[in-house]
């Protein structure tokens, strides 16, 4: 946070507050009707958290598989995994039926996802999962109301980091 | 970073079109208090860019320029945004008070990282104002995506650690 030396107009500061505001303020009126999808209809959240999930059982078995891309693929799988819980509680808050962010994980596929023994190839299998991640957020960033777009390009942004370290 | 707990009424910005902190301009709600906050950032990150030039070593010129580029490209158009909504955008300041000296290489990208990571979180704030307005959603998305690429390649440069963080721009 940069503070204007002269003037110290903080505006940057201002900004901040304004948000803390917005915050306060919307916490009083009933949550978000409009986004909530009916009992038939899947929630738009679903598959980018089940996505999340996947990419980091991926990334996890990959790190195990390959040394040296383990710190990026372990690093890769904390983010996606903060993801996928971020998700499932967002999920959760509109549908209360749905599986609580906290509940136990359900039961592991019998075989970890294949990842191929060429380090090459099992790097770029990880780049294609965050790209296509990336995507995936991105387009519904556009549609979803406030909360869950900013979740949705926070999700986005990360998986382009994650590109980026691994090309 | 904490998330809400579930069951708990949350932001959602859909609530608020017309209220505080919009303008209409041209049939749209224009968030000026958000995109008055990612110009103000925008501005401090063009500063950073130059002041960090002095101290960096020359190797590093070129991803300096592209980033300042950038950077001023969106400021501009931010710029123009708000003038289009009838708002006096915010100047730049004549100096930014530094959280720290700048006094070397190190320092300078940690001034870096922090100016990015500002320009990230007022961008996500857009994002999350411009419900009525997708192309400014898109606009404020790619931002704030290049300002969280842009902060890892930096703490790479840096060997800061954590190189990643899951929610770029989150308060």
């Amino acid at each position: 946070m940069f503070q204007a030396r002269p003037s110290r107009r903080h505006v940057l500061a201002a900004g901040a507050s304004t948000a803390a505001l917005f915050v306060a303020g919307s916490a009083a009126l009933a949550g978000c009707s409009a986004s909530a999808p009916g009992p038939e209809e899947p929630d738009p959240l679903e598959s980018p958290a089940r996505r999340a999930e996947a990419d980091a059982a991926l990334a996890t078995t990959v790190a195990g598989m390959h040394s040296t891309l383990a710190a990026v693929a372990n690093a890769l799988a904390a983010d996606r995994a903060t993801h996928a819980t971020a998700l499932r509680a967002e999920l959760h808050r509109v549908q209360p039926t749905s599986v609580p962010p906290n509940a136990a994980p359900p039961a592991p596929p019998a075989a970890p996802p294949p990842v191929s023994p060429d380090k090459a190839t099992a790097q770029a299998a990880l780049t294609q999962a965050m790209r296509a991640a990336q995507d995936e957020a991105a387009e519904l960033v556009i549609t979803l109301p406030g909360y869950r777009a900013a979740l949705l390009a926070s999700v986005a942004a990360c998986c382009a980091t994650h590109v980026t370290l691994l090309t | 970073m904490t998330f809400l707990p579930p069951a708990v009424p949350h932001p959602d910005m859909e609530t608020y079109r017309g209220a505080r902190g919009y303008q209409s301009a041209g049939g749209k709600q224009v968030p000026v208090e958000a995109l008055q906050a990612a110009l103000a950032a925008e501005h401090a990150a063009v500063w950073v860019y130059g002041v960090a030039g002095a101290f960096v070593s020359s190797a590093l010129t070129r991803r300096l320029d592209e980033a300042t580029t950038a950077h001023q490209a969106r400021r501009d158009a931010t710029q123009r945004m708000l003038i289009d909504a009838g708002v006096s955008p915010v100047p730049s300041e004549p100096g930014y008070l530094s959280p720290e000296p700048v006094t070397d290489t190190a320092s300078a990208l940690r001034l870096i990282i922090t100016a990015e990571i500002d320009a990230a979180a007022a961008w996500r704030s857009v994002v999350e104002r411009s419900s009525a307005d997708p192309d400014l959603r898109g606009a404020a998305l790619e931002a704030l995506t290049a300002a969280a690429v842009r902060a890892t390649r930096w703490r790479v440069t840096a060997g800061m650690a954590p190189l990643t963080v899951p929610f770029p721009g989150a308060p």
